[in-house]
């Protein structure tokens, strides 16, 4: 790497490192119930919501109840959004003329959604309308945000605290978009517009061009779907280059704003959770695990791409200097340059967002493969928001049952003691999606539909499909593009495969805070397993590589490991 | 489940109003206060006409594609057929494909047979990573026996002209670089947009000469401009230099 990659980074962990804490303060101070700062303004908003829906907010449920509410409001939102994609072309506010979507590709692209997953089968430009981005995709990026932090609230209270009770789903969603998502979006928003992103409602203009041709200049409601797009991890963009588009990501500056919107809130919502538990050392730890994996793969395929395409000829310079920004430059902006386009993109890929500022599919072997990692271990480094949380204390819990067989005490966490129930649902949340990718993923791998889609030879193409899968079970919703997604068997098998990926694990999560909540809590004696400390840390760290690693190994084998020393 | 359902309804309904066309409306709206030219897509006009936006790039080609030697030229494009605002994209081109870095052998070289080949069978005398097209023009990854390809009077196979190789032989012919001189990566290769407005600075001083040529403008004049249409890094050390080439040519033609 080049000091201007490693300069790139020590921003970006710098300001993670200061703001997230803050943030995580200010969450905490909002969802652990009583007095919150900002109530005089955000009461008053709040109020109304709560008589709209007759839900009493004082009102605490059962996991049960919060699961079915989760899932019902899944289900209405799908409906929704299916309905405005299926009518778009009738509809008002479609400036450019998208005709209705077809039937599955509107499935897949509900689905996709609704689960945060943004994987996206249709050409932003052309293929959407300015009122279905606006009154459907984005409210679907609040809302899947929204769900995720509060799933994680849900399971904090069960795994931490003494009620019976995970908390109340509607007052959770409801406090998650008014008190944090939309300030924050409207700020985000206002300052990618500041630097060139668009917002505007005027539809294609027609530049003559200097050469004496036309351009088609592109509009829309753009930067306020974009500050949302990464702030409630989603990843989903307006037109079909996504992060790469300049009206989307104008500048080197906006590139790393970007990043920081996706990871400074997963980084904060863990800060919360060892305020709202009162171990905040456990949270450092937690913390910690996230950062380490985080640099892992992201440092690494930096340096993969500034070291560039060792199969271009000698004579295509792809040395770094001063002006040149050298590396492996192809489905790269020039203003990124290598390294910054890999911090951006694999950076979040350990999130749920995948908001690329660059082509996958054109990456080095080992820079794709970087990617691939960032998702494969499960969406922890630091996960999307909530669902990241969620997803590392279930992986906790397996750490801590090894340790405990290991030194052959009853395993506890937070004082609870963690038993066979509660293990049968961590290894079905362990298992739900590396089954679904693995058996889908092969099976595509043979049949026509499946494999017909690939665009690339070889084991690259075999990448590209079990990264399909990969990013629609974990709800990540990046691609390897070349692969033709908007066909009938991948609407339906990704569309599926994201729902699983999304919902499964969500009532996995919950059943797991619920079996725990209300449990006695033992006293700490000097024989308890410490679960902050780096000892654990590291434990966790381990048992994360090998549940991951051992699981897709073969298949990593047979893409990019494969393709790196084969050609 | 049914009271959730029915609760989710309101909410939904709620939602889809407030952050469906609240918020958009409210950024658009502030945005339209405080940041006017940007929000619009940072246009460009000349003489009262919209020219492009700073931020997207555009073709400098004639009306049969050939680039037009009196203006700087962008990077290779994969937007629609080239600079298309209506269809950003990459060419997703993997780092191995043929159609990327040509046959190179060893790696992905394939015999006129269909086996693979230790060898190219179709290496001209300039580029020996040559892909032949058939006679349609459409380049042949899979050669099988009875393929028909398109060939160069001399005899020698006709290559795909969008390969790194292909396109470096090309940037050295038309800036009149030596045969084996540097060609900077961004020139060769296609951006994730397809719609990437800048070239990396060496991409500019390479393209200078041959620009004061058909300008007949004296080359230091040529270097000046790109010098000044050079922005740095962003707050020092935030992505990489670059040269804005629709700013750029702007420029040129104001120079008459």
């Amino acid at each position: 790497m080049t000091l201007a990659g490693w300069e790139q980074l020590l921003f970006i962990a710098t300001v993670t490192v200061v703001t997230a804490p803050l943030l995580g303060r200010y969450l905490a101070a909002t969802f652990r119930g009583g007095k919150a700062p900002g109530d005089r303004v955000f009461l008053p908003l709040e109020r109304p919501v709560y008589a709209a829906l007759r839900v009493n907010p004082e009102s605490s449920w059962s996991w049960r109840a919060y699961a079915a509410a989760v899932l019902a409001f899944g289900l209405v939102s799908i409906l929704l959004l299916y309905l405005i994609l299926r009518l778009q072309g009738h509809l008002p506010l479609n400036p450019t003329h998208a005709p209705d979507m077809p039937p599955l590709l509107s499935f897949n692209t509900a689905a996709s959604f609704i689960t945060g997953t943004n994987w996206q089968a249709y050409e932003g430009e052309t293929a959407a309308s300015y009122l279905a981005q606006m009154a459907g995709l984005v409210v679907a990026q609040f809302t899947a945000g929204a769900v995720g932090l509060a799933v994680a609230l849900a399971v904090i209270r069960g795994i931490t605290g003494s009620a019976r009770t995970v908390g109340n789903f509607w007052v959770d969603l409801t406090r998650s978009l008014v008190r944090v998502f939309v300030p924050l979006s409207i700020l985000g928003a206002l300052v990618l517009v500041g630097q060139g992103a668009v917002q505007n409602f005027s539809g294609f203009r027609t530049a003559d061009t200097l050469a004496g041709g036309t351009q088609q200049i592109p509009g829309g409601p753009v930067s306020s779907m974009e500050a949302i797009k990464l702030l409630g991890t989603n990843g989903g963009s307006f037109y079909t280059a996504g992060g790469a588009h300049p009206f989307e990501n104008p500048t080197g500056f906006t590139n790393m704003f970007e990043l920081l919107l996706v990871i400074v809130l997963p980084f904060a919502i863990v800060m919360m959770f060892g305020r709202l538990s009162g171990r905040p050392r456990q949270a450092y730890a937690i913390a910690a695990v996230m950062a380490v994996i985080f640099l892992g793969h992201t440092v690494v395929s930096m340096q993969a791409e500034v070291h560039g395409n060792h199969l271009l000829p000698t004579s295509v310079s792809q040395v770094v200097s001063g002006t040149n920004p050298g590396g492996n430059m192809e489905g790269k902006e020039t203003r990124f340059g290598p390294e910054a386009s890999a911090l951006m993109t694999v950076g979040t890929m350990g999130t749920t967002a995948g908001a690329t500022d660059s082509a996958l599919d054109s990456y080095t072997p080992v820079g794709g493969a970087g990617a691939f990692v960032g998702i494969l271990l499960g969406e922890i480094s630091p996960g999307g928001d909530g669902g990241g949380l969620s997803s590392i204390l279930v992986l906790a819990l397996l750490a801590v049952f090894v340790a405990g067989l290991m030194v052959g005490r009853t395993p506890e966490f937070f004082g609870k003691k963690i038993r066979g129930p509660q293990m049968k649902l961590v290894v079905a949340y362990t298992l739900t999606i590396p089954v679904v990718v693995l058996v889908l993923g092969s099976t595509a791998l043979v049949i026509e539909p499946g494999y017909s889609s690939i665009l690339n030879p070889g084991m690259h193409g075999l990448s590209e499909v079990m990264y399909a899968y990969a990013s629609s079970a974990n709800n990540n919703g990046s691609a390897f593009a070349g692969l033709s997604a908007d066909t009938t068997w991948y609407n339906l098998t990704l569309g599926l495969v994201m729902l699983v990926g999304r919902f499964v694990p969500i009532v996995l999560a919950l059943a797991i805070a619920g079996s725990l909540a209300g449990a006695r809590v033992h006293a700490r004696t000097r024989a308890t397993l410490d679960t902050s400390g780096p000892t654990f840390a590291a434990f966790l760290f381990g048992v994360i590589l090998i549940v991951g690693g051992l699981i897709y190994f073969p298949m990593l084998i047979l893409g990019p490991i494969g393709e790196r020393f084969v050609t | 489940m049914r009271r959730h359902l029915v609760a989710s309804i309101v909410m939904l309904i709620g939602v889809t109003v407030v952050l469906g066309f609240g918020y958009p409306l409210l950024i658009t709206g502030l945005s339209q206060l405080f940041f006017r030219h940007q929000a619009d897509g940072s246009l460009i006009y000349r003489d009262g006409t919209l020219v492009g936006s700073a931020l997207l790039g555009q073709s400098f080609t004639d009306s049969r594609g050939n680039p037009l030697p009196g203006y700087f030229q962008p990077r290779p494009s994969d937007a629609g057929s080239g600079y298309d605002g209506g269809d950003s994209g990459a060419s997703n081109l993997g780092p191995s494909n043929p159609l990327l870095i040509g046959f190179v052998a060893g790696v992905n070289t394939v015999g006129l047979g269909g086996k693979p080949s230790k060898t190219n069978p179709f290496a001209t005398k300039s580029d020996p990573a040559c892909v032949p097209v058939n006679p349609q023009g459409t380049p042949v990854t899979s050669p099988a026996p009875g393929q028909r390809y398109a060939r160069n009077p001399d005899g020698s196979y006709v290559c795909d002209p969008d390969t790194v190789p292909e396109r470096a032989i090309a940037y050295r012919r038309f800036n009149g670089m030596a045969p084996d001189a540097p060609v900077p990566v961004d020139a060769v290769t296609a951006s994730a947009s397809g719609l990437d407005p800048d070239i990396s600075v060496q991409n500019a001083l390479d393209q200078a000469p041959r620009v004061a040529r058909a300008r007949h403008l004296p080359l230091s004049r040529v270097l000046d401009l790109v010098h000044r249409y050079t922005s740095g890094r962003e707050l020092v050390f935030l992505g990489e230099p670059t040269v804005n080439v629709l700013e750029l040519n702007l420029a040129l033609d104001r120079l008459r």
